[in-house]
């Protein structure tokens, strides 16, 4: 069995600030880590190779710039077997739509996947957007927001999903696109020791030329949207509704208020 | 000449709507003006009428598609679902709920449009017909706008609560549509369970219920007790109270205890020390009671009763029904 | 550098530091009041592969140099100086046994440093700073050696399974042996009831009449005095990294709590006497962080590092008890109090001014080191 994890490099914190010149993000200084939700999912791969009577091989697979291979090795100190970076400047400046293609064109080109891994969400953008729309390129079903998910059958698995306040259980004939919520699992860390072997683990480079592309669909040219401003948000001074009369009177005022809130 | 679409996708909850959709339609509304015809996609089952939920909201349109897989339809099956309907109507714009199911269809969507998605919007606005979508990122620490000028449909995912549904005046028009449902074998939807109150620790929980040194006797701990049940909620306390017995650290909000974000915080008696407000200030509706008018948390509530504690307790879980 | 080697350093210190934060800090406080780790606390430390970092590979360990290695207790003990103590008392132990075991007892011995902790035991209670005063004997029997003895005050005694021992070989002359808790005649004795550090278990052994091999012997019959000191010398390096991390933390709640705490209409930050106080705290971080620092970095230059191995411990030791006492002024009443961590780290810095060695007998080091220069 061959799972592949798609994981992506974030900034270390979020405390990210305004450039007050230029208006742009000031990223300065900020180290890049693995987006803590993808080690979620890398986890349920190490889990399921684990586990599993036959041999899992796990894969991971990142697009962006080089220093992202650090991450790659994160992933495989946890115990990944090998690693694919995307790295091409014509990749550059990607939507989730052109993202999700070259990705998708990527898997197309390590073949066979028998489950493909994504976190929920990266933390720096928060879309949750890519795996869903590889799913829909590779025609793949999906399971989102995964909270549970075993191998029930030859080439099935079983989810549980949670969604607001419903819990879905799902069964998947493998091939099949899953993204883990992190409640899933707690991600082991990597040891010592096995940072330092991750750096024999292969690691493989697919440039622009590397892969089957349409160039229209790369980077910025290939994506719809386009971030116009950016802009610290203003705290929010919340507006005090005061709450009068006798704790009774208050307290329905309290309720009216609620509801209106959709709250209860 | 028509005027263009405006698309509010209704999502079902269990067998109601989820209430992100009673406030999409509102927001569409509002947006509209003269400029779009605004329509509520409903996919229901042949005996449903969920429609009957939406009509008050008074979008212009609600074009309702029954098949009685759609309740158990997953993902790619809705998608594929208004990708019919996108082709036929041609809408400007479509908004999801960026509920768990919002987030994972709108996605799917896009992909077949070969179009953008903003997700998580907590603001809209057209610029003529360019819809301006408003996302916070980076945890919520910036925010940008995003458009998506060539393209069309837009579409955009909206954070559930960040509008206020109101009712509307003027009858919706109800129509049917149909669609070919396309059914993904390979994916099933075995069960759907309602799930109830799994909050086990304060951080987890979407309601809480804040007890300080005003409101710390037994019987006040009591009625909070009951209040947080009827909420479906946690009592959390500040730090005085983790040295009664039966709260204990894990319970405390605050610099040195649990940093918390629910929908929904009840602050009796607390008398918000910075160390306090850093736990819990990004709650999304804060309410405070103290007897105190000068007292800090009133600076960050969005409701404010001065007055006792208790006796605000008492009455507000006597009008609880 | 090669670039594989930065780039794993960076990664080692990226999971100690997400470690420290979800597994360690949060027991910070309640180690030091329960005077002991919580179970289940050093299973997983060592399931992690804390115990190998330095461990060389060969033996099965990570094999991280001595600056990583440091710089990785620094960050473990912004979080909790007890747990980065432990691992000190363990990583100088593995490395007199690197220095001075021969290769078939490494073979044997090392490759369990993976699982088990390590300690170096000179202490007795005839007193530390005077090795000569000891009473511990190995006496020959054949090509064995039989050893009796009464160890105190060692790190991580009662947890650790392997021990070296320093005992006489002769009315005059010392030497250090290694022996195991499984040996016959091998038992604990008292925990210390210390008031700082108070989850590094510091404790008793007991020998009596252990028989070990000849090849348990480490270096030269005679050697137990340059082996213990070189074992201070690696310790004192990891020491210092422990205390930059303790003056780390110091500094963190003195400049959170002031930000925050008004004076009147004024916060703490805009009043002079807060001013000297923290960049005095700040200061006396830096120039321990630059001693332990360099010290390190000779020790990975194969240079000799004693002399600046001292000045760190020396200097650092004294500088995080005053840095927790201004610390402990700017939080006042509670800084004071029990509730809030200042106070147990002026009491976890201050074991380090006794602790592989007293600061006296530290200046003497750095005094006669500098005679002779
Ligand atoms: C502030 C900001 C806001 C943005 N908002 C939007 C927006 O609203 N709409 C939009 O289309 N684009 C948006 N983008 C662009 C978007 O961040 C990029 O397209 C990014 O490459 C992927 O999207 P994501 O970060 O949201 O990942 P998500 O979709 O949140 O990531 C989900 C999972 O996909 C996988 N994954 C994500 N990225 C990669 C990758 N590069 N390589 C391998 N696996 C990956 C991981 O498993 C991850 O957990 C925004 C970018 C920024 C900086
Ligand atoms: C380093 C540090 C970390 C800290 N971390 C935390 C933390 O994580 N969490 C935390 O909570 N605190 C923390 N504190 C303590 C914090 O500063 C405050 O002391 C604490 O929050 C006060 O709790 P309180 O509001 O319940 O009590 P008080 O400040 O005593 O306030 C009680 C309030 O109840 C009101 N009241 C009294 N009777 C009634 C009544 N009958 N009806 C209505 N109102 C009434 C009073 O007007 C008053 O405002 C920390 C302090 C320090 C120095
Ligand atoms: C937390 C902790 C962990 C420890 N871990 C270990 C361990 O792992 N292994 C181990 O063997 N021991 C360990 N010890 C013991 C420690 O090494 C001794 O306490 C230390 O060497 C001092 O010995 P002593 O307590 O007997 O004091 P003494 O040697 O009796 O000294 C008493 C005082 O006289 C001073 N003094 C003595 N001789 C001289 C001199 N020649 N010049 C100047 N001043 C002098 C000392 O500085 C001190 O102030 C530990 C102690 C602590 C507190």
């Amino acid at each position: 069995m061959k799972i592949v994890v798609c994981i992506k490099q974030v900034p270390e914190t979020n405390d990210v600030t305004i450039d007050p010149v230029t208006h742009n993000l000031d990223r300065r200084g900020l180290a890049g880590v693995m987006n803590p939700f993808d080690k979620n999912a890398i986890e349920l791969a190490l889990h399921l190779k684990d586990t599993a009577t036959d041999d899992v091989q796990v894969a991971l697979l990142t697009m962006g710039p080089d220093d992202y291979a650090e991450s790659l090795r994160e992933g495989m100190a946890m115990g990944a077997d090998e690693g694919y970076l995307l790295s091409d400047r014509a990749f550059a400046g990607a939507d989730t739509l052109a993202t999700g293609y070259v990705i998708a064109q990527a898997l197309k080109k390590v073949g066979d996947a028998d489950l493909i891994l994504f976190g929920r969400q990266a933390v720096d953008a928060d879309t949750g957007q890519v795996g869903p729309i590889v799913a829909e390129f590779l025609h793949q079903p999906q399971i989102t927001y995964a909270a549970s998910l075993r191998l029930s059958g030859k080439n099935e698995v079983t989810a549980e999903r949670l969604l607001e306040d419903t819990k879905q259980t799902l069964v998947a004939q493998l091939p099949a696109v899953v993204s883990v919520r992190s409640e899933l699992n707690t991600p082991r860390y990597p040891t010592p020791r096995n940072i330092q072997l991750s750096f024999e683990k292969p690691l493989t480079i697919w440039h622009h030329d590397d892969l089957d592309l349409d160039d229209s669909r790369l980077g910025q040219a290939g994506s719809p949207t386009i971030v116009t401003k950016v802009y610290a948000p203003k705290p929010v001074k919340r507006e005090l509704t005061p709450l009068t009369g006798t704790p009774s009177e208050a307290a329905s005022q309290l309720i009216k208020a609620l509801k209106g809130r959709q709250l209860i | 000449m028509s005027k263009p679409e405006l698309w509010v996708i209704a999502e079902r909850r269990l067998d109601h709507i989820e209430p992100t959709t009673q406030q999409l339609i509102t927001k569409a509304k509002h947006l509209a003006g003269d400029q779009f015809h605004t329509v509520a996609i409903l996919f229901e089952a042949t005996t449903d009428h969920l429609e009957n939920e939406l009509t008050a909201y008074g979008p212009d349109e609600i074009r309702v598609v029954r098949d009685d897989r759609f309740p158990t339809a997953t993902d790619a099956e809705h998608a594929d679902a208004l990708e019919q309907l996108v082709k036929k109507y041609q809408p400007n714009s479509i908004l999801f709920g960026a509920t768990i199911t919002g987030r994972s269809i709108a996605p799917r969507l896009q992909a077949k449009l070969q179009t953008g998605l903003t997700a998580d919007c907590l603001d809209l606005r057209f610029d003529d017909e360019t819809l301006v979508a408003t996302k916070p990122s980076y945890g919520d620490n910036i925010m940008c706008e995003i458009i998506c000028p060539d393209h069309r449909p837009q579409m955009a995912t909206v954070r559930p609560n960040t509008f206020v549904a109101e009712a509307a005046d003027g009858a919706a028009e109800v129509t049917t549509d149909t669609v070919t449902f396309h059914p993904v074998d390979r994916l099933q939807v075995k069960a759907a369970v309602p799930v109830v109150n799994t909050a086990t620790t304060v951080g987890d929980a979407s309601r809480v219920v804040a007890l300080g040194r005003g409101a710390a006797s037994e019987a006040t701990i009591d009625t909070a007790t009951k209040l947080a049940e009827k909420l479906g909620g946690r009592i959390g306390v500040s730090r005085p109270l983790t040295d009664q017995e039966r709260f204990t650290h894990d319970d405390q909000i605050g610099q040195s205890g649990n940093t918390i974000h629910p929908e929904l915080i009840l602050n009796f008696g607390i008398s918000g020390a910075v160390q306090y407000l850093v736990g819990m200030q990004d709650s999304q509706t804060i309410v405070a009671v103290n007897s105190d008018k000068d007292a800090p948390i009133f600076d960050v509530a969005d409701y404010g009763y001065v007055g006792d504690a208790p006796a605000f307790m008492s009455a507000l879980l006597a009008q609880f029904v | 550098m090669p670039a594989t080697t930065a780039a794993a350093e960076k990664l080692l210190l990226q999971m100690v530091d997400d470690y420290t934060t979800r597994e360690i800090s949060p027991e910070d406080m309640p180690m030091d009041a329960a005077g002991d780790f919580p179970a289940g606390f050093m299973q997983k430390l060592t399931d992690t592969g804390f115990l190998g970092i330095m461990l060389p590979q060969e033996f099965g360990g990570a094999g991280f140099g001595p600056e990583v290695t440091a710089a990785a207790l620094n960050h473990i003990a912004r979080g909790n100086a007890s747990t980065a103590v432990t691992l000190e008392g363990h990583f100088k132990t593995i490395d007199q046994i690197l220095k001075f075991g021969t290769p078939a007892l490494q073979k044997q011995l090392l490759p369990s440093a993976n699982d088990r902790i390590f300690a170096f035991s000179m202490t007795e209670a005839s007193g530390g700073s005077n090795p000569m005063g000891i009473s511990s004997t190995a006496t020959r029997e054949g090509d064995h050696w039989v050893i009796t003895g009464d160890k105190i005050m060692i790190t991580n005694g009662g947890l650790a399974q392997v021990y070296c021992v320093l005992v006489k070989t002769a009315p005059k002359e010392l030497s250090v042996f290694v022996v195991d808790q499984d040996m016959p005649g091998f038992s604990f004795g008292k925990r210390e009831d210390f008031i700082g550090l108070r989850g590094t278990p510091v404790g008793e052994i007991v020998m009596d009449h252990i028989v070990v091999d000849n090849d348990h012997l480490l270096g030269k019959l005679g050697d137990g005095g340059i082996i213990g000191d070189s074992a201070h010398d690696d310790a004192r390096i990891l020491m210092g990294a422990v205390l930059t991390g303790i003056m780390e933390h110091e500094l963190k709640i003195a400049t959170d709590y002031a930000k925050e705490r008004k004076a009147g209409d004024k916060p703490l930050t805009e009043l002079q006497v807060t001013h000297r106080k923290v960049a005095d705290i700040a200061m006396r971080k830096e120039t321990t962080k630059l001693l332990y620092q360099r010290a390190a970095q000779l020790k990975a230059a194969g240079q000799p590092y004693s002399e600046e191995a001292a000045m760190a411990k020396a200097h650092g030791s004294r500088a995080a008890v005053s840095a927790g006492d201004d610390t402990l002024q700017i939080l006042a009443g509670y800084g004071y109090s029990r509730e809030y961590p200042v106070e147990h780290l002026i009491r976890d810095a201050r074991a380090m001014e006794i602790a592989e060695g007293t600061v006296e007998k530290m200046r003497s080091a750095i005094a006669t080191a500098e005679f002779n220069k």
